[in-house]
């Protein structure tokens, strides 16, 4: 998927780089068929995702135990300057 | 080229069109480099002085950025008004934004290669100060085949709605390239809702030990690639609606659809390199 993408990306750079002879062969025509293509693979990438989100959301979330103060864990020497919590942690310890 | 002058063609500036002998762009005097680099300036002193709760930082800060967005935002415009109303944006002029752009993404490939770099360096040896294991003994890590694997299909997705876009505009279907750059900054902004989401659950933060530097490192510069992409096609599709764009010239819709499969194809890197293999 990633690289037909890419390969859909160089495939337009090359087709600018060349001059206009390059341009006159591929018509509207064909564009209109790739965008009918690309769209139908849209469509399916959202539906994928979509189960996707449904089946992993359904799993719940995950727990985690507490581990030793092992020195190499939650460095901090100073306070952020916004408090003492950073930005995603979660404040079940208050 | 003088037809394309626009309503806000001066007489002397229409006399310079008509005279002009060559394709290049000969742009006018601007202040927005200085003003830029004022605000980078305040930025970056109020960030410091922010950082180590200096009074005042904090409003340092905030100025200098949103004089810094002020300057993007009238630069770009004057930008759009050389090439869509002014014509001044000939075959010759484009190719400097298109190398432009691809040495751009040139350059952060090897950016984020070197966070790839620090996390291969720190987990195929890890040392005995983490308890010789990666992760690092006492650190809990994510299921990769849960949100992880969850946000690996979204970016492609987004990708091939940026790839529907490019061909409508070249088709010359107007309303379905707005449609398709609206799918694609749609399925942007949940990439980055379910990052966030990921980010509130982690385990660990970036203090905690090398994994957790590396972790969030590549990962949160990763992301804030996807709002910077989301932020571009954005414009992308306003401008669209607005009908800049036409068949034979949108370079920023290019550089942006460039830059946004460069994004979405990264994203497969962290999730085998780091969530996956560095999560085993």
């Amino acid at each position: 998927m990633a690289s037909a993408a890419a390969r859909s990306g160089l495939r337009s750079l090359v087709a600018r780089a060349t001059p206009a002879r390059r341009r006159m062969s591929s018509s509207a025509h064909d564009d209109a068929y790739e965008t009918a293509k690309w769209e139908k693979i849209t469509y399916a990438g959202i539906v994928t995702c979509t189960l996707l989100a449904a089946y992993n959301l359904s799993k719940g979330h995950p727990h985690f135990d507490e581990p030793p103060a092992y020195p190499y864990l939650h460095i901090r020497n100073k306070e952020f300057p916004w408090g003492p919590d950073g930005l995603f942690e979660k404040k079940d310890h208050h | 080229m003088g037809v394309k002058g626009g309503l806000h063609t001066t007489g002397a500036k229409w006399f310079m069109i008509e005279s002009q002998r060559h394709s290049y762009h000969l742009v006018d005097p601007s202040p927005w480099p200085i003003s830029g680099s004022l605000g980078a300036l305040a930025t970056t002193v109020g960030g410091v002085m922010y950082m180590h709760s200096f009074q005042g930082g904090a409003t340092l800060l905030s100025l200098g950025l949103i004089f810094l967005l002020y300057t993007m935002f009238v630069w770009w415009r004057d930008v759009l008004r050389e090439s869509t109303l002014e014509g001044h944006h000939t075959k010759a002029v484009q190719l400097g934004p298109r190398y432009g752009s691809i040495l751009f993404i040139v350059s952060e490939v090897m950016f984020l290669f070197a966070f790839f770099w620090a996390s291969s360096h720190s987990s195929l040896a890890p040392t005995v100060e983490i308890g010789g294991i990666w992760p690092p003994k006492g650190i809990g890590v994510l299921d990769p085949w849960e949100i992880p694997l969850l946000n690996t299909p979204i970016l492609p997705s987004s990708g091939a709605a940026v790839t529907w876009a490019h061909h409508a505009i070249l088709a010359g279907k107007e309303k379905r390239a707005v449609y398709a750059l609206v799918a694609t900054v749609l399925l942007a902004l949940v990439s980055t809702g379910f990052q966030g989401m990921e980010y509130y659950q982690a385990p660990s933060t970036i203090s905690d030990s090398i994994y957790g530097s590396t972790f969030f490192l590549a990962t949160g510069f990763h992301g804030f690639h996807v709002i910077i992409g989301t932020l571009f096609l954005i414009v992308c599709g306003i401008r669209q609606y607005l009908g800049h764009l036409t068949k034979k010239h949108h370079v920023g819709f290019e550089a942006a659809a460039w830059y946004w499969h460069f994004v979405d194809v990264v994203r497969l890197f962290p999730f085998v390199s780091i969530y996956w293999w560095g999560g085993i």
